[in-house]
């Protein structure tokens, strides 16, 4: 009680800027300067960078010049961008098979399927492989003469044996599908750690009234995971801009064309391939843009959760 | 219903169909799950497989089981990419980011939650915040601060790229980790006149393991896969981490895939050794900590 009396004087104190129980300046600084510094200096101000440099023209070994908005111009006139962005949008219309498929997964491995343990196990693996290995791997999987193509001919489906990363639809296509093959399983944990909250006897309950699998997933399980699932599909749509990059550098390289260009591979080309520092900064905000607005949801919900109590 | 309880013949088959019904819906499942399996394991096993072949057996027969086993592959993969100098790299780089970004999120998850300062939540959304700008978007202008401070080619500058990627994320679990452990815990300690350093290494680090454990195999899984940075920050050649390394030699032009198989198993055995270890923790909930 007396504590209690003594925390509100000192947080009056504090608020009128006395120094009562506050910890000392030297210990706060000591707390909080490795992570504000880290913050500041490897993020917040290569951002502000990105952006300056986004208004800059640079050539080559010349001292850049202010150029204004004519990089984004010239990005907005290029071809690649608008392709690039357009595959980002395709590779965005799959979002119901990469929110659904791992639902589906957990619920079935959910019912205590015999062997459940080994299936999750077996399913997380790709998720704990390096994106970059995970494109060189299906490098050979997918070639025209690769395992999958002499599967599809053995099983007679000789017609569905394409040249997978060759060709315009099929590149995308397949550099969406090797993404969500090494995704889905870290989905499959999601959902499975949001019903492990889902009470045992509620559902053995249900179960004894003579409610069915159907009944179990609409009535208890989705109403409870829905947060769940509306953080995964969140985590998706900003994964699917930035976790690209490894998948598009081992497996095509943004080809055939501009087939599979993705915009974060663009940033990096621009940048270190066609050395045009300015203009890739311009892609970068562009892009930015995008992401910050998606991981915005989970940076709330985070902060909702983290916050303290105190005014 | 009610000829169903007057006439038990009915009511037996009717039973017999649902559990024959039940029992092929199982099977179904069953089969489905282990197809999703296959599709799992497949391209790990593909790459164990061929790893073993010789080039030659490898253009006879390259989908079947290799004739012999050879270790040639491992041999000439240590030849050309000086596999214990890359792995050194990546593992100072790996456990530098990962104890840096721990000790930082510690500190201020601990100064945030535990001790009353001003702006305590604003310093919180801040640090979170910053996991809005991924790394593809600043990749330039964060080489080039770090080549300003001097850190270019260096493990530092790798080491300070991983911490500052990965402390939003450890500063989130840690908060709400500390969030959840009683402040009368640590009034008691301070009464007793212990520091806050002592405070926080004593009595809340212990009880916290569970969540440093979760993060850190988080942490350690990102940035040891991690490409981007390294390939930017770090340079080629034996400069660079096992990622960049294997990512390199698969882009030889005379390279054949049993020596590029044998080179993605060595870059993805450190982590699946973690896995087997630590299967656990990871599948019950470690990662689950990370994804509410």
């Amino acid at each position: 009680m007396h504590s209690t009396a003594h925390q509100a004087t000192a947080r009056q104190k504090a608020r009128r800027g006395g120094s009562g129980l506050r910890p000392s300046l030297f210990l706060v600084g000591l707390l909080v300067l490795p992570a504000l510094i880290l913050a500041v200096v490897f993020k917040l101000v290569p951002l502000v960078r990105a952006f300056w440099l986004s208004l800059l023209k640079t050539q080559g070994f010349y001292d850049p010049t202010f150029a204004g908005i004519s990089n984004y111009r010239s990005m907005l006139r290029d071809p690649m961008f608008e392709d690039a962005f357009r595959n980002a949008l395709m590779v965005f219309l799959s979002l119901p098979v990469w929110v659904f498929m791992p639902l589906v997964i957990a619920l079935l491995l959910f019912q205590r399927t015999p062997g459940w343990k080994f299936f999750r196990a077996a399913y997380f693996l790709p998720y704990m492989i390096a994106p970059v290995v995970v494109g060189i791997m299906f490098r050979q999987i997918l070639s025209p003469d690769g395992p999958l193509n002499a599967m599809l001919i053995s099983i007679g489906l000789a017609p569905l044996a394409i040249e997978w990363l060759n060709g315009p639809n099929s590149a995308l296509f397949s550099l969406t599908a090797v993404a969500l093959w090494s995704f889905f399983g870290l989905g499959v944990l999601t959902y499975l750690s949001g019903l492990s909250t889902v009470p045992q006897e509620v559902v053995e309950a249900a179960r004894l009234d003579g409610a069915g699998f159907w009944r179990l997933l609409f009535n208890f399980a989705l109403p409870l995971i829905r947060p769940v699932v509306g953080y995964w599909t969140v985590l998706c749509m900003s994964g699917m801009l930035i976790w690209m990059f490894p998948l598009v550098y081992a497996l095509t390289r943004g080809g055939p064309g501009s087939a599979t260009m993705m915009p974060e591979y663009l940033v990096f080309i621009t940048t270190f391939e066609f050395l045009n520092r300015g203009k890739g900064a311009a892609i970068g905000m562009a892009l930015f843009v995008f992401v910050a607005f998606i991981s915005t949801f989970v940076v709330r919900q985070m902060y909702r959760e983290g916050r303290g109590r105190q005014p | 219903m009610t000829m169903a309880m007057t006439n038990p013949a009915v009511r037996r088959r009717r039973r017999q169909r649902a559990f024959r019904v039940a029992a092929v819906g199982r099977w179904a499942v069953t089969a489905a799950l282990v197809m999703v399996a296959v599709a799992a394991l497949y391209p790990l096993l593909f790459t164990v497989v061929n790893s073993f072949k010789s080039r030659a057996g490898y253009a006879q027969n390259p989908l079947g089981l290799p004739d012999g086993i050879s270790f040639d592959n491992y041999v000439e993969t240590f030849i050309r990419m000086n596999v214990p100098r890359l792995l050194l790299n990546s593992v100072v780089t790996t456990l530098g980011g990962l104890l840096l970004s721990t000790i930082a999120a510690l500190f201020i998850a601990y100064a945030v939650t535990k001790l009353r300062i001003r702006f305590g939540n604003l310093l919180f959304l801040f640090v979170i915040s910053m996991l809005v700008i991924p790394s593809q978007v600043i990749i330039y202008p964060l080489y080039e601060t770090i080549l300003n401070l001097g850190f270019g080619n260096s493990y530092s500058g790798l080491i300070l790229a991983y911490a500052a990627f990965g402390l939003p994320m450890s500063t989130y679990l840690l908060v709400a980790y500390f969030r959840a452990i009683p402040d009368e815990l640590i009034e008691a300690a301070r009464l007793d006149g212990a520091g806050e350093l002592r405070i926080l290494f004593q009595i809340l680090l212990p009880v916290s393991t569970p969540a440093i454990a979760a993060m850190s195999i988080l942490n350690f899984v990102w940035m040891w896969n991690d490409l981007l940075l390294p390939l930017v920050i770090m340079g080629g050649s034996d400069n660079t981490t096992l990622m960049v390394g294997v990512a390199l030699l698969s882009g030889q032009y005379d390279v054949s895939i049993p020596l590029v198989s044998a080179g993605l198993i060595v870059a993805l055995l450190p982590v699946i050794i973690i896995y087997f270890l630590f299967q656990r923790q990871i599948l019950n909930g470690a990662i689950s900590g990370a994804v509410k």
